[in-house]
């Protein structure tokens, strides 16, 4: 009986040490290409916001955000020199499928310089216009989604209808989108004025 | 014909796991909103498929019969892991519109079902044909299906814009309902199909020793 | 609206796993031929889901994501919902014959349940607290069996329907689900 029970329990722990070298073979290869792929992702996306930078800075554990919703993921201080750009925060929160994750790049003086969607699952041709560049909020002006952001305060009120333009058929993500560029701005502006603004 | 080559077409038409076993289901009808999704996923579920069916078989013979399903769950998940990480690494924004459905692939009834009810008791040869040709039948309906939703429902396939620009894409059939929609025509049509073939001589239950 | 309840709502109705996210379509078609079953049938994912959530959960967060071992997630997750299954039937059988009787052919069918295990997923990736996992699992859970339910019931009229030839059996259930599913997204606007 426990002879048996004792053949079993190696049998299975044969075919699990198995598969496991052959995952850990997979994730060896594979592992750090995903790593780099993410930094080259952070990076561009960085790059993007904050053209004139030449160094970012992790501040992720300095920030954080105050709805409980929006999680921060990252939160790096942007310098150009000795110069504080701003603060570029990468936060995650909840939206009309799963979550979503945009990079909210914030000028020293408390308004935001630019929104990156890097990563929308909602519905394509409704909630995911919000990535599409080709897609406008305001078609007399030609301004995007994320566009509609550049320039505006973090102490507006940010609410979808009244200082922030929706997205046609998905109130929900524009919502939840302009909740996190709100949490993100907050925290940033809180972080600046921690540090005394622009230098 | 053989019994290779029936082993093969089964799971076309006759026994397509979709549209007549009825399983897997979970993993398709939600990424067929696009045929990139579609391609994407028959790819790596066939893959899964095959990989797991030609392993348990070629160890069937030691796996014991009382723990065969913890061992049958660890090789599945063991390749499932294998696709998401090589997807993630080489194919990110596919592996993210994905989501969650790579990983649910190691609990897609399709491949536990045919590596218990046909890997585990035939030879690799029968379990590889079999796998292939279930993979095919779960294929073709998620292309078809992709295809016609992201063209209805969006006007484009893979992208490129089909539809005249005047098109007002309906956007009914890449949400849910339309989804249930598509998949239920796909059902009729398999089952317009299985009589056909069926009735033909190719269908015709062979005696011992094929045609 | 506290978070929690947030939560609650868009996995029961908004974001209902089996009419807004085609998870768990199988024993949704498979095993809806009866209210009672349905009902059933929920009761067990229930307590699956809420035990699988609050395992892996713990187990991710304090064992794989310290050592690194992210990359196992798939094959531990999908473990602990199997053996947990064994145990919830093997107890089941011990203390309640009754019950395992009556629910003694869903239970294995848990384990392949897709909504279980993408629930487990979607813990991590939402980056949910310990107690909002739990929340969400009942939610979705009750989600999962709301669905079922009124299939079953909607099986049940549809019985004595004249429904044409090539739409008779599994397409028609289709599109008796297109039409709840499309009922659904009225829901979408219930919480800002």
């Amino acid at each position: 009986m426990i002879k048996s029970m004792l053949k079993l329990g190696i049998v299975l722990s044969l075919f699990a040490s198995g598969a496991c070298l052959a995952m850990a073979i997979v994730y060896s290869i594979t592992g750090p290409v995903i790593k780099t792929q993410e930094e080259q992702a952070l990076n561009d996306a960085l790059k993007e916001i904050f053209p004139d930078a030449d160094s970012f800075k992790d501040i992720s554990k300095e920030i954080s955000s105050s709805d409980p919703k929006i999680q921060i993921l990252n939160a790096y201080e942007i310098k150009k020199g000795d110069t504080i750009l701003g603060v570029a925060v990468k936060a995650t929160g909840p939206s009309y499928s799963a979550n979503a994750i945009l990079l909210t790049g914030i000028n020293t003086d408390g308004t935001i310089k630019q929104v990156r969607v890097l990563q929308l699952s909602d519905t394509p041709g409704l909630g995911a216009n919000a990535a599409n560049q080709g897609y406008y909020v305001d078609k007399a002006r030609k301004i995007t989604f994320t566009g509609q952001f550049i320039g505006k305060k973090t102490t507006d009120p940010f609410i979808v209808k009244d200082d922030v333009q929706t997205l046609t058929a998905a109130t929900i993500t524009s919502r939840s989108l302009s909740a996190i560029v709100k949490g993100s701005g907050e925290a940033a502006s809180q972080y600046l004025s921690r540090k005394g603004g622009a230098r | 014909m053989n019994q290779k080559t029936r082993t093969f077409l089964q799971g076309l038409v006759v026994e397509n796991p979709l549209t007549v076993i009825m399983i897997g289901l979970c993993s398709s009808l939600a990424v067929t909103t696009s045929v990139a999704n579609g391609i994407g996923m028959s790819l790596a579920m066939t893959f899964v498929l095959v990989t797991s069916e030609v392993i348990i078989s070629l160890f069937r013979k030691l796996i014991p019969e009382s723990v065969r399903i913890p061992i049958f769950i660890i090789i599945i998940a063991a390749f499932t892991t294998m696709v998401d990480l090589v997807m993630k690494a080489y194919f990110p924004d596919l592996s993210k519109a994905m989501g969650v459905f790579i990983p649910l692939i190691v609990v897609n009834c399709i491949i536990m079902g045919r590596v218990e009810a046909f890997a585990s008791k035939e030879s690799v040869s029968n379990a590889f044909l079999d796998a292939l040709g279930m993979g095919l039948g779960y294929t073709w309906v998620l292309i078809g299906m992709s295809v016609i939703r992201e063209l209805l429902g969006n006007g484009t396939i893979l992208g490129m814009q089909i539809m005249p620009e005047t098109y007002q894409p309906i956007l009914f059939f890449i949400l849910p309902p339309g989804g249930f929609l598509v998949f239920a025509l796909f059902i009729s049509l398999n089952l317009f199909l299985k009589k056909k073939w069926l009735k033909s001589s190719w269908g015709c239950p062979d005696p011992e020793g094929g045609n | 609206m506290p978070v929690a309840l947030k939560i609650f709502i868009s996995a029961l109705l908004i974001n209902n796993i089996i009419l807004m996210r085609f998870i768990a379509l199988c024993p949704y078609i498979g095993m809806s031929t009866d209210v009672k079953q349905s009902i059933g049938m929920g009761f067990a994912v229930t307590f699956v889901m809420v035990m699988a959530s609050t395992v892996t959960w713990a187990l991710y967060h304090f064992v794989l994501l310290p050592l690194g071992l992210e990359f196992l997630q798939i094959l531990v997750f999908i473990l602990i919902i199997a053996s947990l299954v064994q145990l919830v039937e093997y107890y089941l059988k011990k203390s309640a014959p009754a019950l395992y009787l009556s629910m003694g052919i869903y239970l294995p069918l848990i384990t392949t349940n897709c909504a279980i295990l993408a629930v487990t997923f979607d813990n991590i990736t939402a980056a949910y607290t310990f107690f909002q996992s739990i929340v969400y699992s009942i939610g979705v859970a009750l989600g999962f069996t709301l669905a079922m339910v009124l299939l079953a019931g909607l099986r049940n009229r549809i019985r004595t329907a004249a429904i044409p030839p090539f739409l008779r059996g599994n397409p028609i259930l289709f599109v008796l689900s297109s039409l709840v599913a499309v009922s659904f997204m009225g829901f979408a606007g219930l919480i800002k």
